[in-house]
């Protein structure tokens, strides 16, 4: 009889441990594993500078749309529903950018689009994308007449439904840095320079219209060609203004050269932009002399969000070959909060797509919220990120270094 | 010859029906005491396989149980949110001047509220212009706990004029704000509602002819 017993408890313990083991082994072979979900495909399209002088930001922002993509099939986040990425180069021309845009119109899988990464090429997309009901996220577009209408200082009128973004505005970072260069760094006369593009005049307008309500002073105003590298003449101008500080609207491929320039010129003052020039690749640009210039930039650093360890990490282990660069956190989000849309969408249609999936889709964005790599992502009723914080970076031993990090409430 | 065929059975190997697991003809005694046998040692040599399997299972599956991490109140100081990143502040509106203030102050009230993590210390409350100074009520230092949120008033004194921000776009508050995981200095810019009042309020602090 005891024998009997030991048998069966033996047998009772063996089965046991045999079926907690197959279990586990289960768990990790799933690993990796991101597809048999049964159902249809939705294409998230991403339009960015992905060549030419912007493409450090471009392929950044299409990489970590990826990585969302990646995520949400692996957790299988909508049942049912397999995410694909679809990614056009715009060159940063708006042109290409509207092109990009009845392209990604004409394929009924796409439900959503990241991007792009300038605010001209972002003007050039809207209606296209707004006609169709397809919802566009951009990750940086800073432009606050893109949300608010051209005569946002003066009357709020949002132009497009279908357009959102999880950047801050320039109706914010333009008057931050004009806040940071008269109050902290002191600099009471400035030289003003913009690249005539639709962000970078805009950019330029913010700082100039706060600076001079602080008490300060505009010296001089030019306007640079962005195809130019030679800014010599405009240098000189900087020096014989007697500016302590130059305030450039503009994106990094020139920002760094007019930065050289102008010391080299022998205006030793620091050239301060936003966040088209935050990125390591204006310190190759701008040489050793950068030290001291500074740039806003949309979000707080990365590293001081918990909440974008698991961003940073996964990025890593993703194995891709360029940085995520300065929107890489944004274009996540983005792309998250499109793969959210598309599951209140899912989930209120009993599981499925319905025939209007687009339109539903740009609904549901409205309502959208989460936690994501920034903090948490929610929208506002003109599309704009309700997450405002923006940070003042510095160059230091050749890198950007935060010096202020500010939140708006408002 | 392929050399491969239907096995023969060797001794003790034969299945047993499963179902019937007793053949209805009694075999002969000699059979009987041998099978007999074999029945017993055989159980003690699955009773022993079986344990080997469920150690070398149990064995298998400590080793690779999951690691968790450690409770939330074990975590190092590295893990926590910075204080910048759970703190919001937002302008409630103008507040009553308190008595005794000196001439040319005015005072409104924010709200300070912390979302998550450990408590937040205020120990500083600043602003960044020149011709202006401010106290609040309760004065810095004071604490927050997570989830909860604290009335501040604040109370502005023009110290001159003539550098004080009349027409400010995005004026702001800097907070110091110190948690067990850093310190930090954090500008909250409180919106055009605060930015109106505040001009307002500086307008007519200097217009006012001061004894």
């Amino acid at each position: 009889m005891r024998q009997r017993s030991l048998i069966a408890i033996t047998a009772a313990l063996a089965a046991g441990a045999l079926t907690l083991t197959a279990c586990g082994s289960r768990d990790s072979g799933d690993k990796g594993s991101d597809s048999d979900n049964g159902g249809g495909t939705v294409v998230i399209g991403v339009d960015a500078p992905l060549t030419g002088d912007l493409s450090a930001m471009g392929l950044g922002i299409k990489n970590s749309a990826d990585l969302a993509v990646r995520n949400a099939n692996k957790q299988k986040l909508v049942k049912g529903v397999t995410f694909k990425i679809e990614s056009l180069d715009d060159q940063a021309q708006p042109s290409a950018g509207q092109q990009n845009a009845s392209k990604f119109v004409s394929e009924q899988d796409v439900l959503g689009v990241v991007g792009p990464l300038n605010s001209s090429v972002a003007e050039s997309m809207q209606k296209v994308f707004d006609d169709a009901k397809l919802v566009q996220v951009s990750p940086a577009n800073t432009g606050p007449a893109l949300t608010q209408g051209p005569d946002w200082q003066n009357k709020k009128v949002r132009p497009y439904k279908a357009y959102f973004r999880t950047a801050t505005t320039d109706a914010i970072q333009g008057p931050f840095a004009a806040q940071y260069v008269f109050n902290t760094a002191k600099k009471k006369k400035v030289f003003v320079i913009d690249d005539k593009k639709t962000y970078g005049s805009g950019l330029a307008a913010t700082f100039t219209s706060e600076f001079k309500k602080l008490g300060g002073k505009v010296v001089g105003t030019e306007h640079i060609n962005p195809d130019a590298k030679d800014f010599s003449a405009v240098a000189t101008k900087v020096k014989n203004s007697g500016a302590e500080v130059v305030y450039y609207g503009g994106e990094y491929p020139q920002a760094g050269p007019l930065s050289k320039q102008i010391k080299a010129a022998g205006a030793k003052i620091p050239l301060v932009g936003g966040d088209g020039i935050k990125d390591d690749t204006f310190m190759k640009l701008a040489g050793s002399e950068a030290t001291g210039d500074l740039a806003t930039s949309v979000g707080a650093p990365v590293e001081d969000l918990p909440s974008a360890k698991q961003f940073v990490a996964d990025y890593k282990a993703a194995g891709y070959k360029e940085e995520y660069s300065a929107y890489g956190g944004y274009a996540y989000d983005s792309a998250w909060a499109i793969i959210e849309a598309v599951k209140k969408v899912v989930d209120a249609n009993g599981g499925k797509l319905p025939s209007d999936a687009r339109a539903k889709v740009t609904e549901a964005m409205q309502g959208v919220a989460f936690d994501g790599v920034t903090g948490k992502v929610s929208f506002d009723e003109y599309g704009d990120a309700t997450n405002k914080q923006l940070t003042v970076y510095a160059v230091k031993n050749g890198a950007w270094v935060p010096v202020k990090s500010g939140t708006y409430t408002g | 010859m392929s050399g491969i065929g239907p096995p023969e059975p060797g001794e003790g190997t034969h299945a047993r029906d499963g179902g019937r697991p007793r053949d209805p003809r009694p075999p002969g005694r000699a059979r009987a005491a041998l099978t007999a046998w074999y029945a017993r040692r055989r159980r003690i040599a699955i009773a022993l396989a079986i344990a080997a399997v469920a150690l070398a299972g149990g064995g298998y599956l400590y080793a690779t149980r999951p690691h968790r991490p450690p409770p939330r109140e074990d975590r190092t100081p590295t893990q926590l949110p910075y204080p910048a990143q759970v703190v919001d502040m937002t302008y409630l509106d103008g507040q009553a001047t308190p008595a005794g203030a000196p001439p040319r102050s005015f005072s409104f009230a924010v709200l300070l509220s912390v979302a998550s993590g450990p408590p937040v210390t205020v120990t500083r409350v600043t602003q960044p212009y020149a011709g202006l100074s401010l106290d609040t009520e309760p004065s810095a230092p004071f604490r927050t706990k997570s989830g909860s949120a604290r009335k501040i008033t604040i109370t502005m004194h023009v110290t001159e004029c003539e550098k004080a921000p009349k027409n400010a776009g995005l004026p702001f508050l800097d907070v110091t704000l110190r948690n067990t995981r850093a310190i930090q200095v954090q500008s909250f810019i409180l919106g055009p509602r605060y930015a109106q009042e505040l001009s307002r309020a500086l307008q007519v602090a200097c217009s006012n002819k001061v004894g």
